[in-house]
């Protein structure tokens, strides 16, 4: 056996021949949210819960959000199929990276690779159509971070960010609110308002948001009641 | 001569080096996942598919994709539901009236099939085989979570080449409980309580959600089950036949029949005064 | 000796042997001990240091037991350069497998995997065996059963109660048959395992390594005070054990009331 063995685990399949799979992203791509926002000592993520194919909510609790270690989760949205599969990718390699080396790729590391990761499969025959945001907890540098990341491969750290048509909403109301050193219940009141104003003029019921929360300790679920009916003025 | 010596005089092992290819072979522990298809020599086979397939943009299209189907699953407290149609259409031509959209996999196991009735078949067969093996390999039965997402991954693979299926699993295991996934050829792959599949799943869901609770007793939740695509056969042209009724328990699955709607229909027409716009008088 | 047999690897001798796989045999042997001992809801992997040299850093000098997933350990006895090619495949592996099926892999799963590995570099042309022998613990997802298993260079694999391998393990494992008990405690599994690897390892506490795992939980590396208290503790007992049994024995033999000799202590290796 020659000394080769794969340095990382194999991309998802799609050794395929030649398939020009029409970039027909579903209309459904861009109603799904992704909402991130850092402050003093936390990064808050928050994703739609909804499902959607075609014209039926499939699911009202998804999780758009992998773990990739202790300290940094990544949100996705983009092409069905090809967001758990890349997230799954991008888990199990960080994860791998970990065991091998027995510690934890810092956030700038995990987004640099994301990164590279999209980068390259957007040159090959078969490119993965995600938008990510990834949150993390720097634990050397003791702070919060988020990335920006789209699916041409983009890279950004930002304060705040979001994607799809939430951004054309959200992030006027993040300009104008947003501190660096907020601390987390200025945080949630802000990601309250977000929510709020996306349930007012959203033609489409996104099914509420799954919060996640990373901080020094980890990254933890929040409860996020959404019950309540937002009416237009 | 020199080539003769040549041949008998070298070294002992010098053909003992493999090619790559072959180390690659032998350091693959089990064979890959997916089969290797001949594929038509075209630049988007998607497209070409489209071409010769797709009856409705085109009715002379040469090859009619058997489509059309009303498909449903459902957890609740005593297991789950799987329920279908079994109409197989291709273009307005209602191909079968008989076709067994849900598909055993092994004893504990189910896969739904909507979409193309060719790529369901083929592909729930390879992942009953792909279930026993991992059940041989691993001296214990495959969880619904794994043989999921063995056929999410398969059908992933073959994203955008023309994969039509809209499938669910489900089945109970001691270690997951009852599971039900819903997976289709983008490559989603979902868990849920309940899920409804095809061309009639708008006439499923709206019956089904609307009485649905996980505290069901056996009886009610396969009357559910029927009552569902029973309103879906009426409404979609695209499904009817005979309601393939299942119920997955603990122990295995149990088939709860394969009736024909036509009686089934009448019977709740006339005895619960049901689809009341269905008249026999003359306006 | 063996007539051009031990040369090639994937060639028989005429008597049935594939000579280069015993040969791996013997790298085993002469790598340092690696013992592990399945308790009632634990199982412990310990095994032997090498000596440090004077200017080595031994805070980060790689230790012989290592993760392959987070609810699989490895110990190994032989190559160490050989030990850490296997032990990235079983990681990589462990990765794919979660990624494919979603489960993690259950202990005799990556055993299998990694005999497989061994295996396969015993029937192949152009390569050399791994000179490695593998103790692979651990718990399966959902699961309270401790599992042990061994690998060696030809791909045979097995499941132990408690078993040892690498220098004078024959000695160890005599000894844990002699001593291992059903249904141990955390501390009797722990004192066992250490108690056997003092029957090679002269130098006590610093030269030892203990690593536990239990259900749920990551691995878990004893610390270095820890082991001295278990050698301590192990010492006491025999000296009093050795005292309470000279009042049996001869009388005025008038011995020393030093430690009893220990069988590896008399081996030459």
């Amino acid at each position: 056996m020659s000394s080769e063995w794969p340095d990382t685990l194999a991309a998802a399949p799609g050794q395929y021949a030649a398939c020009g799979r029409g970039e027909e992203h579903g209309l459904g791509v861009h109603w799904e949210v992704l909402l991130g926002i850092t402050g003093k000592d936390f990064t808050i993520i928050a994703a739609s819960k909804a499902a959607m194919r075609g014209a039926t909510v499939l699911k009202a609790s998804d999780d758009k959000t992998r773990a990739l270690n202790s300290h940094s989760l990544m949100a996705f949205s983009g092409e069905a199929g090809d967001t758990v599969q890349f997230a799954e990718f991008i888990q199990a390699n960080i994860q791998l990276y970990s065991m091998r080396n027995s510690m934890e790729l810092s956030p700038s590391a995990t987004a640099n690779f994301v990164r590279g990761e999209l980068a390259s499969a957007l040159r090959s025959r078969r490119p993965y159509t995600v938008n990510l945001l990834l949150g993390g907890y720097d634990e050397i540098a003791d702070k919060p971070t988020l990335y920006w990341i789209d699916y041409l491969a983009s890279l950004a750290p930002v304060p705040y960010a979001a994607h799809g048509y939430a951004q054309y909403y959200c992030l006027s109301l993040l300009d104008k609110h947003h501190h660096p050193d907020i601390d987390f219940a200025q945080g949630m009141k802000i990601l309250r308002m977000c929510s709020e104003e996306l349930k007012r003029r959203l033609p489409i019921d996104f099914k509420g948001l799954m919060v996640k929360i990373i901080t020094k300790d980890g990254i933890r679920e929040e409860e996020y009641a959404d019950d309540q009916n937002v009416a237009v003025p | 001569m020199d080539s003769l010596v040549a041949q008998y005089s070298r070294p002992m092992h010098a053909e003992e080096g493999q090619t790559y290819e072959d180390q690659q072979e032998l350091s693959q522990m089990t064979p890959e996942l997916s089969l290797k298809f001949a594929l038509p020599p075209v630049a988007s086979s998607a497209s070409w598919l489209r071409a010769m397939t797709d009856d409705y943009s085109n009715p002379n299209c040469p090859i009619k994709i058997a489509h059309g189907t009303t498909t449903l699953a459902f957890r609740f407290k005593g297991g789950i539901i799987v329920a279908t149609d079994s109409r197989a259409t291709a273009g307005n031509w209602i191909a079968s009236q008989t076709v067994k959209k849900v598909i055993e996999i092994n004893n504990c196991l189910l896969g739904t099939m909507a979409g193309g009735a060719a790529d369901c078949q083929y592909w729930l067969a390879f992942l009953g085989m792909q279930c026993r093996l991992h059940e041989l390999r691993h001296k214990r039965r495959i969880s619904v979570a794994a043989a999921s997402k063995i056929l999410a991954n398969l059908v992933y693979s073959y994203k955008g080449m023309g994969l039509s299926m809209g499938t669910m699993c489900a089945g109970v295991t001691p270690q997951e409980g009852p599971a039900l996934y819903y997976i289709d050829s983008d490559g989603t792959r979902l868990a849920g309580n309940l899920f409804c599949v095809g061309s009639g799943q708008t006439f499923a869901y709206g019956v089904l959600d609307a009485s649905y609770k996980y505290d069901l007793s056996d009886e009610e939740a396969l009357e559910l089950g029927r009552r569902s695509i029973l309103a879906a056969t009426h409404r979609d042209a695209y499904s009817g036949g005979f309601i393939n009724l299942y119920h997955v328990k603990e122990d295995g699955w149990v088939k709860h029949g394969f009736s024909d709607t036509n009686p089934i229909f009448w019977k709740t027409k006339l005895e619960k005064g049901e689809f009341s716009n269905v008249t026999a008088d003359l306006v | 000796m063996a007539s051009g047999y031990d040369r090639a690897l994937s060639v028989f001798s005429p008597d049935g042997h594939v000579f280069q796989v015993e040969y791996a045999l013997e790298a085993v042997k002469r790598g340092t001990c690696a013992v592990a001992v399945k308790g009632a809801d634990i199982v412990v992997l310990g095994c032997e240091k090498r000596s440090a040299m004077k200017l080595q850093d031994t805070r980060i000098t790689p230790s012989k037991i290592c993760l392959v997933d987070t609810h699989v350990a490895l110990a190994f006895a032989g190559l160490n350069a050989d030990a850490r090619i296997l032990v990235d495949k079983a990681r990589l592996e462990a990765q794919s497998h979660r990624l494919t099926v979603e489960d993690p892999v259950s202990i005799e799963y990556i055993t299998k995997y990694v005999a497989g590995v061994q295996q396969r570099y015993t029937q192949s042309g152009g390569v050399r065996p791994f000179g490695i022998s593998t103790l692979i613990v651990g718990f399966d997802p959902n699961d309270k059963t401790p599992r042990l298993y061994q690998t060696e260079p030809s791909g045979i694999y097995s499941a132990w109660k408690a078993n040892a391998i690498g220098r004078s393990s024959k000695t160890v494992r005599e000894f844990l048959e002699r001593n291992h008990k059903n249904d141990l405690d955390r501390e009797e599994t722990i004192k066992l395992t250490v108690k056997s690897l003092l029957e090679v390892v002269q130098t006590g506490a610093k030269n030892i390594e203990i690593a536990i795992m239990a259900p749920g939980k990551g691995i878990e590396m004893l610390p270095l005070e820890d082991i001295e208290k278990y050698v301590e503790s192990i010492n006491t007992e025999k000296q009093e054990e050795a005292a309470s049994r000279r009042p049996g024995r001869a009388t005025g033999s008038g011995g020393t009331a030093t430690l009893a000799a220990r069988p590896g202590g008399e081996r030459s290796e």
